[in-house]
């Protein structure tokens, strides 16, 4: 149970994290840093920040689970613990996505207490490392899953608030 | 639940170890603070107790000063003062003492466990219970008895220590015969010859002092004489003796009757004997430090986190020996490699059956008896006793009977409360019990015996038993009933587990206020476990907890339907049968089955999951399952086999999916959901509408 994160999602990891701190301008290191996963649902971006991401694997076979809200896709295994699996376009009423493509992915998640929880996401693209003072409140409070805008070139990301995006008991 | 714990928060490992092994401590004072005040009840104070207490209390003032714990060290000495007190007869041992003994150690327990809590409030309460010790103390001492010893030999009195002279005084004051054994040992095998002295002389009385007699035994030999305080007369003794050349001599004859003395406990039914005196013997207990050091030397205290870690990996090793085990198929069934696959299927045979015995033992060394949970129940009870000045008896049966460490844990608390409840609510008081033509004082009843795969634990009370109508009547005032319902007695009890819906009026501190059976019952469920009651009018409730031994490892029958597959536990699983379709019935849209004359109710899986219906053939696959004595049938599409499963919790933010207890991984089956059949069978006794 307390098996390392396995090597080459650590690997892929680093990778990102490499990529997006040699972008960055590193000079103000006393400001706070924010680290944020970049992640994609069709053409638009959202992020999560990265202290609670804790491994990002492929898309495997996933266990449907009877008598949870339909978000809920199942569970699968990683390594030993079974972890639910909420499928984050269905979380946020987007369509379900079409066809299979190799590069969905679930990104693995340390919820409240301790519990594990994956996200089905389109796909991955980098780590963003920005300073905290940098992001925005978010413009409509209303879905109440996004915590705050993070400038992303000319554009902005979501920023989840991981908690309230893990609370689909309501749905 | 095992994955939350290993995710806790990471404490030291030394402050870890602090806390376990004074747990252990407090765990091992507590049950003999509850054995001596049933001693002192029997009218006497147990020596050995009192000695072993002493112990505890100086190897906790020990490690609590290494760690740093002032507080918690200087309460053990002072626990330590109140026990020699009492050993020596300083201390009246009654049950003022006892009292503030038991209320020490919980005060230790509360420092051990609120690791932050308030400070200064832990502090001033260390203070308080030091000054009442100190009063208590104080107190003048009994006086001095008048001289008992006069006439007993003075070179055997020099030879005794103060302690032991004073258990003479007792022995003596309690109107025993006093003994002296003498017995000669081969010196190399002494301490065996010696201590199966010591265990027959116990078992009709007190040694008091084991000295090294001078005498004229021979050279490869060594003589001790042992000085007894016993209820019987000397040749009775010696006719328990069986050692080849021993003595008895009477020093003093004992004031007692022969009559009085061949009864020497009350003939009233001691069923708490059965559990706390029913430990094995352990070698020459009190008969020195050699002994007790070696008793220590062959232990050895485990976490459980990492049983659980030996678990997972004995689970892993299974889920590889199934995968050898079909490689081992596939080479057989191809001629060219039929001889390597023989080779590798007698290699996985044996594979097999040397996990299986590992797994027995991981399991085994899991298991604890449920004495260590009744000895608290125990407690609590004479709190309440202490507490509220009513009388109620406690009878306990079964300690012995073992479960998984972690199961046993996790009971507790659901105990607690079905035992505080029958205390508090169903117990009447006593004019009302005597009015009722029963005896005066409650009694209730803990009970753990072992069925099958599971272990059953009752609580019975001689209670006022539930009232129904009341239960009817909370019921509906919440609104979980229709006022024109009708429901059986048997329904109406089930009542009893819904949220909010206490079987009282009456708030007590103990109980709480609208604590429920709900939870217990939620608590008993998340252990694969089942609760049921039972309770009649006037005459006393049951609660039956039905629990499996282990959670660690299961045989696992695999079902399909649809496109899926469940693993149901197999301990829970009756028989199998395939049946006609047709002999399927309904009544008021519930189908059931004429199984041997008794009907059966069905649940169809692919229903309860909202699963596609199979196409419907001509014969149905039925998993009778049963838990406690509520039998259902489950129809699947398939019966896949039997298979080893390790059931893991399921995490995320769905914390509970009522029907499934977990999952398991099956190698290349990848992950299957695990049936919890407690849910099941609950669900078909009583369909709630509402849900």
């Amino acid at each position: 149970m307390s098996a390392p994160v396995s090597a080459p999602a650590r690997s892929g990891f680093d990778l990102l994290a490499r990529a997006a701190a040699g972008r960055g301008e590193g000079a103000d290191e006393s400001a706070a840093e924010a680290e944020l996963l970049v992640l994609w649902l069709g053409d638009d971006a959202y992020a999560l920040p990265v202290e609670r991401v804790r491994e990002i694997v492929r898309l495997r076979p996933i266990t449907p689970v009877p008598r949870v809200p339909a978000c809920v896709r199942g569970v699968l295994s990683l390594r030993g613990e079974i972890v639910q699996v909420v499928d984050l376009r269905l979380r946020l009423g987007l369509a379900p996505a079409q066809g299979a493509s190799p590069r969905r992915r679930v990104i693995v998640l340390n919820g409240e207490d301790g519990q594990l929880t994956g996200v089905l996401v389109d796909r991955v693209s980098e780590v963003l490392r920005l300073r905290e003072d940098a992001l925005r409140p978010p413009t409509e409070r209303d879905a109440g899953t996004v915590a705050a805008l993070a400038p992303y070139g000319e554009r902005f990301v979501s920023v989840f608030d991981v908690d309230r995006l893990l609370d689909v008991a309501g749905e | 639940m095992a994955a939350r714990r290993t995710r806790g928060q990471a404490r030291s490992r030394a402050a870890r170890e602090f806390v376990s092994e004074v747990e252990e401590i407090l765990d091992r004072m507590r049950s003999d603070l509850a054995d001596l005040a049933d001693a002192r009840a029997r009218g006497r104070l147990d020596a050995d107790l009192a000695n072993r207490l002493f112990r505890s209390a100086h190897s906790l003032k020990g490690i609590a000063g290494m760690f740093g714990f002032e507080g918690m060290s200087e309460l053990a000495h002072h626990l330590e003062d109140v026990l020699d007190g009492l050993r020596m007869g300083r201390l009246a041992a009654d049950a003022p003492a006892l009292n503030l003994l038991d209320e020490t150690v919980e005060l230790v327990t509360g420092l051990v466990g609120g690791g932050d809590g308030d400070a200064a409030e832990a502090e001033a309460a260390v203070r308080a219970m030091i000054a009442r010790i100190e009063a208590a103390l104080e107190a003048p001492a009994p006086p001095a008895p008048p001289d008992e010893l006069d006439g007993l030999d003075p070179q055997l009195l020099r030879a005794l220590t103060e302690y032991e002279e004073h258990r003479l005084r007792e022995a003596l004051r309690r109107g025993c015969a006093i003994h002296l054994v003498e017995a000669s040992f081969e010196i190399l095998s002494f301490e065996e010859g010696l201590s199966e002295l010591t265990r027959a002389v116990r078992d009709g009385g007190e040694v008091i002092s084991t000295l090294p007699a001078p005498g004229d035994s021979a050279d490869s030999q060594i003589r001790f004489s042992l000085l007894v305080g016993s209820d019987v007369a000397a040749e009775e003794l010696r006719g328990r003796i069986d050692v080849a050349g021993a003595t008895v001599r009477e020093l003093r004859a004992g004031v007692r009757s022969a009559a009085a003395t061949s009864a020497p406990q009350p003939p009233g039914p001691q069923p708490d004997a059965a559990a706390t005196e029913s430990e094995p013997p352990r070698a020459g207990e009190g008969n020195g430090e050699l002994e007790s050091l070696k008793s220590i030397s062959d232990t050895v205290r485990v976490d459980i986190r990492k049983l659980d870690e030996l678990m997972n990996l004995v689970g892993e090793l299974v889920i590889q020996r199934g995968a050898i085990g079909a490689i081992a198929e596939r080479l057989l069934r191809d001629p060219a490699t039929a001889k390597i696959g023989r080779e590798l299927g007698k290699v996985h045979k044996a594979l097999e059956r040397r996990l299986a015995d590992l797994q027995a033992g991981v399991l085994e060394v899991r298991m604890v008896p449920l004495r260590q949970v009744f000895e608290k129940l125990s407690r609590v009870v004479r709190r309440l006793r202490r507490d509220s000045g009513k009388d109620v008896s406690l009878d306990i049966r079964g300690g012995d009977t073992e479960l998984d460490k972690l199961i046993v844990e996790q009971l507790a608390d659901p105990l607690m409360h079905v035992v505080r409840n029958a205390f508090d609510h169903a117990i009447e008081p006593a004019a009302e019990r005597s009015a009722a033509g029963k005896p005066a004082v409650g009694t209730i009843r803990l009970d753990a015996f072992q069925r099958g795969n599971h272990v059953v634990i009752q609580v019975a009370d001689d209670g006022r038993g539930i009232d129904a109508d009341a239960v009817r009547a909370r019921a509906v005032r919440l609104g979980l009933l229709a006022g024109d319902e009708s429901l059986s007695r048997k329904q109406l009890l089930e009542l009893v587990f819904a949220p909010g819906l206490s079987t009282s009026a009456e708030v007590t501190e103990t109980s709480g206020r609208g604590v429920g059976m709900d939870v217990v019952r939620e608590n008993v469920n998340a252990l694969g476990g089942l609760v049921q009651l039972d309770s009649e009018p006037g005459r006393g409730t049951t609660v039956s907890f039905t629990l499996p031994i282990t959670l660690a490892i299961i045989q696992a029958l695999l079902v399909g339907v649809d496109d899926q597959r469940f693993a149901i536990p197999l301990n829970a699983v009756l028989e199998t049968l395939l049946v006609d379709a047709p002999t399927i019935q309904r009544s008021e849209g519930r189908e059931f089955l004429n199984l041997r004359g008794e009907p059966l109710p069905l649940r169809r899986l692919h229903a309860e999951f909202g699963l596609a219906a199979p196409a419907t053939g001509a014969r149905q696959a039925v998993v009778v399952v049963g838990l406690g004595d509520a039998r259902v049938g489950v129809l699947v599409d398939r019966l896949e086999g039997q298979q080893d499963a390790v059931i893991k919790p399921i995490q995320g933010p769905i914390r509970n999916v009522r029907g499934i207890a977990g999952a398991t991984e099956l190698g290349q089956q990848g992950t299957v959901l695990v049936i919890d059949v407690a849910a099941l069978v609950e669900d078909s006794g009583h369909r709630r509408e509402a849900a």
